[in-house]
């Protein structure tokens, strides 16, 4: 049949196609080329849909559509290939519709603004959306180091689109190398993982995390190359090396500091940046091979550890930021953290979720900022704006329902999310895993500042008197930046009622969808199966305070009694008609918090010495050594090709001569060896 | 397509008959007017020709003619000669060769007279080459041999009244004449303990050999492989190679130094593969396999060292030619008796040999050009010439490039399976030694590309025409190259297939 | 025994006997040095000039024709020799008849070839000429 899946290709091409269209023809065509960059994203938005509905009717889809590489002999291929599975589909209708929505609002933010070089623009668009779709749907892991890299690349282009101003080329330079520096570890990883299984599939009988699975059980059907090492342990290693990459990408402590820099980019392009894609991949890395992590507690341990550390680490940033996108940037940083600490702590469908409803409520907080900027004529300091409400009623309410989506007050989506987030966390924290309690009081505790910066942002943008004149008057904005704000509000109030856990632990009722909707597909990809191996490997066991249903209702009213206490707080510092800065009131913590704990500080004084007294030895080694061996190299070569060359002295007789000796001498070697004269 | 049941069985021997007949109609047309400079003509029947045989190798190639599919080898006249995949392979290089120096030829040969002559002898020797590469019995193999050698000696020396022409043809004889004795005389030796000359006879023969007559056996096999060295132009046999290239009209080097090579290549994988088996060979204290690994290993070496301090183009090409045919030896050379990676070994082989039909053609033409334009021969006559002719130096950069073994080109391919298969096979001395060879090979190679490109030209020299024969030559060289590195799967599936019936 | 030894041991005899013969009558002989003793032998005819003359290529394409035309014979005589006795044991017409004539077909392509172009045609040698009227004046 022609379904759904033989479309899932030009889910991945559309966006290409439009970033060929708008880098060739970009400049001839209406709008720079955003017309096209719609019309594909929204194309794949279609088929993305389709194919989800396919899934959704127990369809799932794993090819190789093409092998580029094939070694000779048993060894292995290098492949590319379609894995659709209903993680999969339900990140690519995340990604394409969030990507669509953000060609919409480009319009009004680059084209109504007068922006140059717009067809640049758009094909990095096109080819950052592309690129993602690709790693979305990538069936091995090579594949998806590949289109890592290409989002990486797309996101240097696109923060360094104002390449004519200081900042923006240097923030992308950064985001570019912290990046890299994580994927080197990937690269090594992903050779790793080819070394030891000889295959990088994500699914099917012979992937990497089935066969690492059956080598721990000790059913191993082929042998595994382990490099001496317990195979938990090489396991471990393997897994820590690709985390690397998803640590870099997912901005995770400490390779988190090119995050805020990069919000020079252009809103829209954060938006697209933060929630769907390259952020978003690390994590969907993670939960991509969760087969693999859930082997290892060590792993797992590391992940929620760093997850839980993280997003208590940039919630306290985030409280004292002038800039509104500065603030977003920190929460971003912190809710993936959320989400790596869900991964950590074996809460596979949490992650997931939090995901979902974390794409929605950002990107419709970026496109709210981004709207909140186009009026304020690109000032983004929050103390210049001010009762925005009355003049911006779209804005302010979409942007109040995303807020209280990410502070997490109930019954907004990321009350739900974030709440089995922190579920997860405690009730295998309280199973026999105290190490997860830990970082599950981490988390805990950054729900009460995650509370608090949300809403001094809301309260100093919106409330209160307007504390400029721009912002007393402020510009207009267009259908095309209020359709999208609209549909992302509409999605942040409801995208968590499709898995309302402690709604339905309470009443009965069977409505945890999402559960269901990861709990079928191909086999060993199904949340279940991701139970039994954090219960098997990892010794994850659920434990409860009392019952399961205290338990939950015990950790719901705490995370939004937190949240509440933090709004709160706010409320009462900024929500008055003049707020002042109470950031002196934190002493020297507030240098602290404003220098970001001096984490690039002390990062740029590593690269310095470390790296340069490594480059310097590096350098004389290479001036040395190197240079000494191939010089001396190529004069003996000249040397003995001048001497070979005598050899031929163009007299036919010494050639003939020469002949018959080396003819004797090869006889007599061979026959010596041989034995033939005895 | 089951060729043997639809068509006679001698058919199958097809490309060579073409070829043959292809020569003795440039006969006929240069009998009935001697006088012809007509080389339209002269080298479009030759095209023609070539290239239906060309065809009719690729199509049974395809069709699986005489391979393990299709119910096996076809022998003919009593086992003298047989078809299969190897010898279609080999007879598509050395046709493929063949085409590209004739339509070369059309322009280097114009206003020159016995024209017919050159088209005919080149003819000759593909038809020889067809012939060897199908050789099932020794005489057959000696008879071919000569009739590739015969016409080669006399195109050496085609210009004759260069001198350089006339003594490099001399010298290609004199050289060709010692060592044709000594393969004739192996082959008397050979016969002598086993009593045939056909491979698998002599395979058995030697099975149950009398031990006291090894040494004999052992003596007449290698001289049958200093008769192949002479041929692929290895060591101690390779003496001729750098004068005759250099002395040789540059379409005729071409000719010689990858086809005639190839030539070399295909009889002296079929006769030790077949006729001396490995484990029986070894059994008698006939170590051909180590002896192939210390002619591989000097040849490449002593190629390359040499290559690297010519000032003369053509010479280069010449001494990278025998470093290569050091590289290709690694195919005879990283055998074992009964080893699966036999096949692998000889296919990868097989495959560079076709890779290097095309990108060292490509090189010898390019210089044929440049002669056409009168240049000049060293490196720094060809300073600046990117400036005047973009498209012929781009080809050339891509030829050298591939020789070099450097992707994107056909030639890293090729080089890369060779030298993998031979750490496949256990050899990874032998790769290792390839893998230095190349690297210093790439001196000598960009400093073709530097002096094109980079160098700024000191003389004034006008290039007076755009020959469209050589140009058309050398981009069917350069696409071929180009090409072979995403069509590299076929071909070396294809090799390693054949080459595996061989071991079968 | 190795027969390597008796391999050895003709070679030496091989080159010794000459070796002894000639260094014995070099022993023996009256030594009388002589003109004619050095002279060429030609039958009896004075020899004029001396032998290092070169020979028109001429002589060699004449050569070339002969043996082409020896070999062909050698192969023929077989041939006819078991003509008629194939025939018999009921060998088609074609297959016995269709491989000589293709030889021969060939062959007389290349003579005609050759004759076309000039190879019997006798072709004044300025340089041999010249000798000739050196030699009789």
């Amino acid at each position: 049949m022609a379904g759904a899946f033989d479309y899932t290709p030009a889910i991945v091409l559309l966006p290409f196609l439009s970033f060929l269209l708008a880098l060739g023809v970009g400049r001839s065509m209406p709008k720079g080329g955003a017309l096209a960059g719609i019309a594909a994203t929204g194309g794949s938005l279609l088929l993305s849909v389709w194919a989800m509905l396919a899934v959704a009717n127990g369809g799932t889809y794993n090819q190789t559509i093409y092998t580029w590489a094939a070694g000779t002999g048993n060894s292995f291929e290098l492949t590319f290939g379609l894995l659709v599975d209903p993680l999969a589909a339900m990140m690519l209708v995340i990604v394409s519709l969030i990507a669509f929505l953000v060609h919409v609002f480009s319009l009004g933010y680059m084209n109504d603004e007068g922006e140059t070089g717009l067809p640049r623009y758009y094909a990095g668009l096109g080819l950052f959306t592309a690129s993602m779709l690709g790693f979305v749907v990538a069936n091995n892991l090579l594949m998806a180091f590949m289109f890592f890299e290409l989002v990486g690349l797309c996101s240097w282009l696109l923060i360094g689109f104002w390449f004519r101003e200081e900042a923006p080329p240097s923030a992308a330079k950064k985001a570019f190398l912290v990046t890299r520096f994580g994927d080197y570890f990937f690269l090594v990883g992903v050779v790793a993982v080819f070394a030891t299984f000889g295959t990088a599939a994500f699914a099917g009988e012979g992937s990497f995390p089935a066969l690492a699975e059956a080598a721990l059980a000790g059913e191993a059907a082929t042998e595994i190359n382990t490099f001496g090492f317990a195979p938990q342990t090489w396991f471990t290693v393997v897994g820590l090396l690709v985390l690397g990459g998803v640590v870099g990408k997912s901005a995770q402590f400490p390779l988190h500091t090119w995050l805020p820099d990069a919000m020079e980019g252009p809103t829209p392009v954060s938006a697209l940046i933060h929630a769907a894609t390259m952020v978003a991949a690390g994590v969907y890395l993670v939960a991509r091979m969760y087969g693999f992590y859930a082997l290892s507690p060590t792993a797992l341990g590391i992940i929620a550890f760093v997850g839980g550390f993280t997003a208590l680490f940039a919630a306290t940033m985030g409280v004292v930021k002038r800039e509104i996108k500065q603030v977003l940037a920190y929460s971003t940083i912190s809710q993936y953290g959320y989400m790596m600490l869900a991964l950590g702590a074996g809460g596979y469908i949490a992650a997931t979720f939090h995901l979902m409803t974390h794409a929605f409520f950002k990107a419709l907080l970026f496109l709210g900022a981004g709207s909140v900027i186009i009026a304020m004529h690109h000032n983004e300091n929050m103390w210049d704006m001010g009762g925005l409400k009355e003049r911006m009623p779209v804005t302010y309410w979409t942007f109040l329902a995303g807020s209280l989506a990410l502070a997490g007050i109930f019954p907004f989506s990321g009350f739900w999310s974030k709440d089995e987030v922190l579920y997860e966390a405690l009730a295998h924290g309280l199973g026999g895993t105290p190490l997860l309690l830990a970082a599950w009081a981490m988390g805990l505790l950054a729900v009460f500042f995650t509370g608090f910066y949300t809403f001094r942002m809301v309260f100093l943008t919106f409330h209160g008197e307007p504390r400029t004149d721009v912002a007393r008057d402020p510009h207009g904005v267009g259908w095309n930046v209020k359709a999208p704000l609209t549909v992302l509000g509409v999605l942040a109030v409801v995208a968590g009622f499709v898995n309302m856990v402690p709604v339905a632990k309470l009443t009965g009722a069977h409505i945890e969808f999402l559960h269901d909707w990861l709990a079928h597909g191909l086999g060993g990809l199904t949340s279940e199966h991701y139970g039994e191996l954090t219960g098997q490997f990892a010794g994850y066991e659920t434990g409860y305070v009392g019952s399961e249903l205290t338990t939950v209702l015990l950790s719901g009213a705490l995370s939004l009694g937190l949240a509440l206490a933090g709004a709160g707080l706010a409320y009462k510092l900024y929500n008055v008609p003049a707020p002042v800065e109470h950031t002196d009131r934190l002493g020297s913590v507030k240098t602290l918090l404003f220098n970001n704990y001096y984490q690039d500080e002390y990062q740029v004084w590593l690269a310095d010495t470390a790296a340069r007294n490594v480059a310097r030895g590096a350098d004389k080694f290479d001036q040395g050594v190197i240079d000494g061996v191939v010089n001396g190299i190529s004069s003996v070569s000249l040397f003995s090709g001048s001497r070979v060359r005598r050899i031929q002295t163009g007299v036919v007789s010494n050639y003939a001569a020469l002949l018959t000796l080396g003819l004797v001498a090869l006889l007599l070697g061979i026959g010596l060896m041989g034995g033939w004269f005895l | 397509m089951l060729l043997q049941t639809q068509l006679p069985q001698w058919t199958a021997l097809g490309p060579a008959l073409i070829l043959a007949i292809t020569a003795l109609v440039l006969f006929v047309i240069d009998s009935v007017d001697p006088d012809s400079t007509d080389s339209a003509l002269l080298a479009g029947v030759s095209v023609v020709g070539t290239l239906a045989a060309l065809g009719v190798a690729a199509w049974f190639l395809a069709a699986g003619t005489g391979q393990v599919g299709t119910g096996g080898e076809i022998t003919l006249f009593r086992d003298a000669l047989v078809v299969d995949g190897m010898s279609l392979f080999f007879t598509a290089i050395f046709t493929s060769v063949a085409a590209m120096v004739f339509v070369a030829s059309y322009d280097y040969l114009k206003d020159r007279p016995d024209q017919a002559e050159f088209y005919s002898l080149v003819l000759l020797a593909t038809t020889g080459m067809a012939l060897l590469a199908s050789s099932n019995s020794l005489a057959t193999a000696f008879i071919s041999l000569e009739l590739t050698s015969l016409p080669s000696y006399a195109l050496v020396a085609y210009l004759k009244r260069n001198r350089g022409s006339v003594e490099a043809g001399l010298k290609y004889f004199l050289i060709g004449a010692l060592s044709s004795s000594v393969f004739v005389f192996g082959i008397s030796l050979v016969y002598a303990v086993t009593g045939s000359l056909l491979f698998s006879d002599v395979a058995s023969a030697l099975g149950d050999l009398d031990q006291s007559f090894r040494g004999v056996a052992g003596i007449g096999v290698l001289m049958i492989a200093g008769g192949f060295a002479f041929k692929t132009a290895s060591v101690p046999f390779h003496f001729w190679a750098p004068e005759a290239y250099e002395g040789a009209p540059a379409p005729v080097s071409a000719f010689l130094s990858s086809a005639s090579k190839a030539a070399g290549f295909a009889v002296a994988f079929r006769v030790f593969v077949e006729a001396f088996p490995i484990a029986t060979a070894v059994d008698l204290g006939i170590d051909w396999v180590l002896a192939f690994g210390i002619l591989a290993v000097v040849t490449m070496t002593l190629g390359n060292f040499a290559a690297a301090t010519q000032e003369n183009v053509k010479r280069m090409l010449a001494y990278s030619s025998i470093g290569h045919a050091g590289y290709v030896l690694i195919g005879l050379a990283a055998l074992s008796a009964g080893a699966a990676t036999n096949g692998d070994v000889l296919g990868a082989s097989m495959a560079h040999l076709l890779v290097y039909g095309f990108m060292n053609t490509g090189a010898f033409l390019f210089v044929a050009l440049v002669e056409h334009w009168g240049v000049g021969r060293t490196f720094e006559d060809y300073n600046g010439l990117a400036e005047r002719a973009p498209m012929a130096c781009a080809a050339m950069t891509v030829f050298m490039f591939s020789l070099a073994g450097l992707p994107p080109f056909g030639g890293f391919f090729s080089k890369y399976f060779l030298f993998a298969s031979a750490i496949g096979a256990g050899f990874w001395w032998l790769a290792a030694f390839g893998a230095l060879n190349s690297a210093l090979s790439l001196f000598y190679y960009s400093r073709v590309v530097k002096a094109m490109w980079i160098e700024e030209s000191d003389g004034s020299f006008e290039l007076t025409s755009r020959p469209i024969g050589l140009y058309a030559a050398i981009m069917v060289a350069a696409v071929g190259t180009l090409v072979l590195l995403p069509g590299f799967g076929p071909v070396i599936e294809t090799a390693q297939t054949v080459a595996a019936a061989l071991f079968g | 025994m190795n027969p390597w030894i008796a391999i050895g041991a003709l070679a030496v005899v091989g080159v010794g006997i000459p070796l002894g013969m000639m260094a014995a009558s070099a022993i023996l002989r009256p030594s009388v040095p002589e003109q004619g003793k050095s002279a060429i032998y030609e039958s009896g005819e004075i020899p004029t000039g001396t032998a290092r003359i070169q020979f028109n290529i001429q002589y060699y394409m004449v050569a070339l024709l002969f043996v082409v035309f020896d070999i062909e014979t050698v192969l023929i005589f077989p041939w006819t020799v078991i003509y008629r006795s194939a025939l018999e044991q009921g060998v088609s017409l074609g297959a016995v008849l269709a491989p000589m004539l293709v030889f021969i077909g060939i062959l007389v392509v290349g003579l005609v070839w050759a004759w076309r172009n000039g190879a019997v045609k006798w072709v004044k040698s300025p340089r041999a000429s010249r000798r000739k009227t050196e030699r009789q004046s």
